[in-house]
């Protein structure tokens, strides 16, 4: 049972080229966006470079309610290639890494971060909110930040516009732009999580290493990889769709039918629609599930002729999972 | 939407909402449209899970809806009242912990059950459940009864059963996630961090 007449049609998810499309047709325009904080932006901007252009490395703490994960983090430039890894120095112990992510590969959520400030003085004045980037879901604000593993660091408090994305309160490295600390503000101002350098440093990597027991080689592939479950998932006949996003949010890599993930991004948050066909029905139903800033949001329905599991996972609140999840339909 | 009223219409849709909420929410209903919208869209979903229909979403139906969160807000003192009960009751608590406990495990295995095989009774196939479910619920619920305050609640059947399901797609399902948030967020790979196991 889907029934969805009441969800704004278009402007749903773009591709990455559309998205940069539309972009760089509303810069053509000559009035400004509401509220447009430039510094902010520069900022954003300065952070996504800094992030794939800077050597550094460093011990990260993450904290989440009463848990907190140290992790080694490392990333390097050789020429126009950049190779980073984080070891687990709690818990498991595993590694990650990726090895030769291209500079000039630029995935939608950083790309979201930079044409911001392409953006901000640009936008015509019928412009829609998605024509003005971040700044027409976010707030943004620039104040003297704290000091963040020995640097001094400037904060950026992003303020969600609707009820549908988290708020955070940033802190960059003031020389370089490089993230240094974030928490994630849920409802009520609750810090859900947060993150950061305990220690930085720059420059190539000459530190010990640390006993790893697994490593996990990470992708950077835009285009989904179908191959990876062929074994254990069933394929789908139909292509399926998600028909209403949150404004701002498009998607992460370019998947084609059969898929049973789709990733969407705004540039800050992150979140992931999978979809199960089963083989019987269940009873209809929805769970959800909350750890730190991520949600888990499982729903049982029929869709067409199919029973299905829809599971929504990321750092959204649990209405957008909800919803996102209710627009699921089958591409007619 | 006020950025107040946003936040407690936020908690109503997540189930969260005190009574002082709820009641800035109502209250705020009929004038404001964009509340409305959010509601019926709300509502629609809910109505749909709990297996009835959706008809006539255009209809303006505030007045539905401000009954309807009436009767939530009706519900709302019998907790306090529980809670009153609760403290009185003090001496017999850990009796009530184990009762509960009890009709908790009982209820879950119940509830597993039935999001695995909806439609047939004679059949007990271990295993056969279509969501891959693994009954872990009893498990969870018999260590709460050690050390610990909380009084497990006895929830309608299929909610803690699709709770327990959220929780497995979430371990499942992280992995695969983070590896699209690492590209695509300001923090790096530090997003693996929330994988519970990391598989190569």
């Amino acid at each position: 049972m889907v029934l969805k007449p009441y969800f704004p049609p278009g402007k749903l998810y773009f591709s990455v080229l559309v998205v940069a499309l539309v972009f760089c047709t509303a810069r053509a325009g000559a009035a400004a966006c509401p509220e447009v904080n430039p510094e902010a932006l520069k900022w954003l901007d300065k952070m996504s470079r800094s992030a794939h252009e800077v050597s550094y490395q460093g011990v990260v703490t993450f904290q989440r309610g009463d848990d907190m994960q140290v992790m080694q983090i490392s990333h390097s430039v050789e020429g126009t290639a950049a190779t980073e890894s984080l070891t687990q120095l709690t818990g498991q112990g595993a590694q990650v890494v990726r090895v030769e992510h291209p500079l000039e590969c630029v995935h939608p959520g950083h790309l979201l971060l930079r044409l911001g400030s392409e953006l901000q003085s640009s936008a015509d004045s019928s412009a829609s909110v998605d024509e003005c980037g971040i700044s027409g879901h976010y707030r943004f604000s620039v104040t003297e930040g704290e000091r963040v593993a020995g640097r001094k660091a400037v904060r950026i408090i992003v303020a969600p516009r609707d009820m549908y994305r988290y708020g955070y309160v940033m802190e960059l490295d003031k020389h370089t732009g490089l993230l240094l600390k974030t928490r994630t503000i849920g409802r009520g101002d609750k810090v859900l999580e947060y993150f950061q350098f305990a220690n930085l440093s720059y420059g190539k990597e000459g530190g010990q290493a640390a006993e790893v027991d697994l490593v996990h080689r990470a992708t950077h592939s835009t285009i989904v990889d179908h191959q990876e479950d062929a074994s254990a998932e069933r394929y789908f006949s139909g292509d399926w769709t998600v028909r209403w996003l949150p404004g701002g949010f498009t998607a992460t890599d370019s998947s084609k039918g059969g898929v049973r993930r789709r990733t969407y991004t705004d540039g800050l948050a992150v979140f992931s629609v999978f979809l199960e066909i089963l083989p019987r029905d269940i009873q209809p139903g929805e769970g959800v599930v909350r750890r730190g800033g991520t949600t888990s949001y499982t729903r049982g329905l029929r869709m067409g002729d199919n029973p299905v599991l829809v599971t929504v996972i990321g750092e959204v609140p649990v209405n957008t999972a909800r919803m996102v999840a209710d627009s699921i339909a089958w591409v007619q | 939407m006020s950025e107040r009223l946003r936040e407690s219409l936020s908690a109503v849709l997540d189930g969260e909402a005190n009574e002082l909420e709820l009641e800035r929410v109502l209250s705020r209903m009929e004038e404001d449209r964009e509340l409305r919208q959010t509601w019926v869209r709300y509502s629609a979903v809910h109505s749909v899970n709990t297996g009835g229909h959706v008809a006539n979403l255009s209809l303006d139906i505030s007045q539905r809806v401000r009954a309807a969160l009436h009767d939530e807000v009706d519900s709302y003192p019998l907790n306090k009242s529980a809670g009153v009960a609760r403290r009185l009751l003090k001496p017999f608590a850990s009796f009530a912990v184990a009762a509960s406990v009890a009709a908790t495990v009982v209820i879950g295995g119940q509830q597993l059950y039935q999001i695995g095989e909806p439609d047939t009774y004679g059949n007990t196939l271990a295993g056969a459940s279509p969501v891959g479910l693994i009954n872990s619920v009893g498990a969870t619920a018999i260590q709460a009864s050690y050390g610990t305050q909380s009084v497990p609640v006895l929830r309608p059947t299929v909610t803690t059963a699709y709770r327990e399901l959220a929780r497995q797609r979430m371990e499942k399902y992280m992995q695969e996630h983070v590896e699209q948030a690492a590209l695509n967020s300001p923090q790096g790979l530090i997003p693996f961090t929330r994988v519970q196991q990391i598989q190569e």
